[in-house]
């Protein structure tokens, strides 16, 4: 398509070889809605400002490249859903189980009951007209007793990778002639190198904190990420989270706490527009300290310090009573605590000089 | 496949059985060594008498039927969660005796063997972060020690380049390799694993004295002994790994690899904890206890200090979180106060095996035609239509398949039409193509099934859900929170 206009010559580089297009971005987007926080911030940026920032952000990456792709998902107090792409009514007519590219909609959404726009790029407004529809129907549906200080962000990641899982796949099955069968280097998990041929991240805009009791379900999708080398960019408004730092740390992605949220966009544009592939070239901006404390598993309580079992590998805060573990129940022996010297006593002649049979 | 080994005995071909006064393999043998058609034959699967022609007269359907069966079987496996041996010290043993130059895996047993253990390494600490590893040669009837136990997968990994270098020679020696890694494990804590893997090419084994003394020494240490053969069963081997694997059947601790692929899947297969059942956690010499870990904060210094580690100065680095000294990196030992520092990611690496997420079940026309989930929840992928010729099927049959195990499926009598989904359904194939969490009740595709089992180990629809943010994905978390209120109650 490119060879029309001749600007195909721009993917030519420095030594004279021709490069295939780069491959599609797929940025997923995890808006962190909870009320409370977001209402907490309405003196320096309200909802409505930062989902504004937001779009002329989504603009920019589906600019960047015609094949780009974007991806929205609420994280809510107690859920987390689609913002965006969500089925269309004309979807759900129809009757075929042909599998549908989340990124098209924006192509074939006709159906749009807005009223066209001749200076808004169609894919743009149906983002936008999407977004403020499916949110402001998110906040409709929130009762107040569902309110809570935290958000899904577990149940966030884990859609926001399922979505990019199958999308990478129906790529993949689009350009499969490139992946030939080499039965030696056939990897145990087949998932892990199909997201080669799409670029995939994910960006949290987090506002709030408290993700202590999602503690497992957050490490199995950060572990996740790491298999699939997917970064998970952290933009932080407020509030204060060890494991969104560990998450970023972890995935090599970018880790921003905004000094100055007014500036959301900027922040935007200079510290997570750019994808994996141009980042290489990059100095981008990363967390200088990490915390990388865990959370107990008996009273969901951050810790430096902690007993773990050595079975099951559960997380204590303290000796749990009876000197049973309260995971998998096994009797843990005495001899190993009780007091912490003699912990540290007993650990180091056991490292040291082997251990009592 | 012990099963399909028994006809091939046979096929020992004359080159591999050297006359030497030697523990020798009267095994079956499972694998013809010669490259010839005699070995290709029996390999074959007869893959085209299951396509079935579907309603449409095309077999677009089945085909589509049989992949998904392919990804579908895979997956389904028992999740009940097991204890694990997750701190575990493993001694791998490998063969470098001549057999290992033999061709049949390709390009040479020796050089793939090389390129599957660094992939081993890898994927070890990986599974096993917080494990230690140590690599053994057989060579000339000796026992080499490769690489030293340790928490490094890049040592290992540079010595096992070292081999590269290096022939194949004379004849391994099972019971020095044995006695060098009872040694080694000798000194490992009664709380963790003591396991050795053995990746044997030869036929024979070459020994200097009685190896059935060694492998009762073994037994009384607790040392279990799992191991891959590369040519065909042997009587010792299999003698080896049973004795010292009582809990465990054979089929689980001593494997002969059928080709590249099968070595592959067989290697990384030990990467996975092994299990420790409860009842014989004790006698397996296991002993568990609570151990006592720092979860440090990385810092980066404005100007370099030295570390406590090295006594290097470096700018990065991690803060004991009881005595504040740095290291390089992690996991290790505080070299001042000794408290084992480890990122808590490390740990969360195994989190999966304790708390692994229940199978989906397939939902049948009936069920899924019921309003409300017309796409996947986890992609937003639009489900298929019920086609207008399985209406009348699933109404009959359909009803009855809702909430009833595969087996009982599998004995009803089906009309003949039926023929591709009755066979489908045997596999754990959905007729609807949705999969359902009995937790939070969400429909998901086949792509979104396999990947949160396989990789996520979460459920989207459980973690996002109202009510059940709390309380995870297994029923072990919910008594562990009954635990909690009961102690704080
Ligand atoms: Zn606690
Ligand atoms: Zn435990
Ligand atoms: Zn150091
Ligand atoms: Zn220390
Ligand atoms: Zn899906
Ligand atoms: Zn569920």
């Amino acid at each position: 398509m490119n060879a029309v206009d001749g600007s195909d010559h721009y993917n030519k580089t420095s030594d004279g070889k021709w490069h295939p297009q780069p491959p599609p971005s797929l940025l997923t987007i995890i808006l962190d809605t909870n009320p409370h926080a977001w209402a907490l911030l309405s003196s320096t940026l309200p909802l409505s400002v930062a989902i504004a920032n937001l779009l002329v952000f989504i603009n920019a990456h589906l600019a960047f490249n015609n094949s780009n792709k974007v991806a929205i998902i609420a994280s809510h107090t107690q859920r987390a859903e689609f913002l965006y792409p969500i089925p269309s009514q004309g979807d759900l007519v129809q009757a075929n189980g042909s599998t549908h590219n989340g990124a098209q909609h924006g192509l074939d959404g006709n159906e749009a009951p807005t009223a066209d726009d001749a200076n808004h790029y169609r894919p743009f407004r149906h983002i936008q007209t999407t977004l403020l529809s499916a949110i402001s129907k998110l906040y409709k549906a929130t009762t107040p007793e569902s309110l809570t200080p935290t958000t899904s962000i577990a149940g966030a990641l884990t859609l926001a990778l399922t979505y990019i899982n199958k999308q990478s796949i129906a790529l993949s099955s689009t350009t499969s002639s490139k992946t030939n069968a080499d039965p030696l280097v056939v990897p145990s998990d087949p998932n892990s190198v199909q997201p080669a041929t799409l670029n995939p991240r994910i960006l949290i805009l987090s506002v709030s904190g408290d993700l202590a009791h999602q503690y497992i379900p957050i490490m199995n999708t950060i572990f996740a990420c790491q298999r699939l080398t997917i970064p998970i960019d952290i933009c932080k408004i407020a509030g204060d989270s060890v494991f969104l730092q560990q998450a970023s740390d972890a995935t090599h992605g970018t880790y921003i706490a905004l000094t100055h949220p007014r500036g959301l966009l900027q922040y935007f544009m200079l510290g997570f527009l750019p994808d994996q592939s141009s980042r290489k070239y990059l100095v981008s901006p990363t967390a200088v300290g990490v915390d990388f404390r865990a959370a107990c598993f008996c009273h969901r309580k951050v810790v430096d310090v902690g007993f773990v079992c050595s079975i099951c590998l559960s997380i204590f805060c303290s000796p749990p009573e009876g000197a049973e573990c309260l995971t998998c129940g096994t009797h843990l022996r005495l001899g190993e605590y009780g007091g912490k010297p003699a912990v540290l006593a007993k650990r180091k002649k056991k490292r040291k000089k082997g251990t009592d049979e | 496949m012990a099963e399909s080994d028994d006809e091939y005995v046979q096929d020992i071909s004359d080159d591999e059985v050297e006359a030497h006064q030697v523990t020798r393999g009267a095994g079956a043998g499972s694998r013809a060594t010669g490259q010839g058609s005699r070995g290709a034959g029996w390999e074959v699967t007869r893959t085209w008498e299951n396509v079935v022609e579907g309603a449409d007269g095309t077999i677009s359907s089945t085909v589509e039927g049989l992949l998904e069966a392919g990804k579908r079987k895979r997956l389904l496996k028992d999740t009940t969660p097991l204890q694990r041996g997750i701190i575990r010290h493993l001694l791998l043993v490998l063969d470098l005796s001549t057999a290992m130059s033999e061709k049949d895996l390709r390009p040479t047993r020796y050089l793939l063997t090389l390129r599957y253990t660094k992939a081993f390494i890898t994927e070890f600490f990986e599974q096993n972060p917080i494990s230690q590893l140590g690599i053994i040669g057989m060579r000339d009837g000796l026992a080499l020690t490769l690489s030293p136990l340790s928490g490094n997968p890049n040592d290992h990994i540079s010595n096992i380049h070292k081999l590269h270098e290096q022939e194949p020679k004379g004849q391994p020696s099972l019971q020095n390799a044995l006695d060098m890694a009872r040694a080694a494990l000798f000194h490992a804590p009664t709380h963790t694993t003591r396991e050795v893997l053995i990746l044997f090419g030869s036929l024979l084994s070459s020994d200097p004295g009685d190896i059935h003394a060694t492998i009762s020494a073994l037994v009384s240490s607790h040392i279990t002994v799992t191991i891959i053969g590369l040519a065909a069963q042997v009587a010792i081997c299999l003698t080896l790994a049973t004795r010292t694997n009582s809990s465990l059947p054979p089929s689980q601790t001593y494997n002969v690899a059928l080709n590249e692929a099968h070595y592959r899947d067989l290697l990384m297969r030990a990467t996975t904890p092994p299990t420790t059942p409860h009842s014989t956690a004790h006698d397996s010499g296991i002993k568990s206890s609570l151990l006592m870990m720092g979860f440090p904060s990385r810092i980066v210094d404005p100007s370099p200090t030295l570390c406590a580690c090295h006594s290097r100065p470096t700018r990065g680095g991690y803060l004991c979180s009881r005595c504040s000294s740095k290291v390089c990196s992690l996991p290790t030992q505080c070299p001042a106060c000794g408290l084992t520092l480890i990122l808590s990611t490390h740990l969360a690496r195994s989190y999966h095996h304790l708390f692994p997420l229940r199978n989906w079940r397939e939902v049948s026309w009936a069920r899924a035609s019921r309003p409300g989930q017309r796409v996947c929840f986890g992609c937003q992928t639009l489900f298929p239509e019920r086609p207008a010729s399985v209406r009348l099927q699933s109404t009959s049959g359909g009803q009855s398949h809702d909430r009833m195990s595969l087996a009982t499926s599998r004995s009803q009598p089906q009309p003949p039409k039926a023929a591709h989904t009755n066979s489908a359904n045997k596999d754990g194939v959905s007729e609807s193509g949705r999969y359902e969490c009995e937790t939070c009740e969400r429909f998901f595709c086949i792509d979104c099934d396999v990947f949160a089992h396989e990789v996520v180990h979460n459920c989207p629809g459980c973690q996002s859900r109202e009510g059940l943010l709390g309380s995870v994905t297994r029923n072990v978390r919910g008594e562990t929170e009954v635990l909690v209120e009961g102690v704080a109650g």
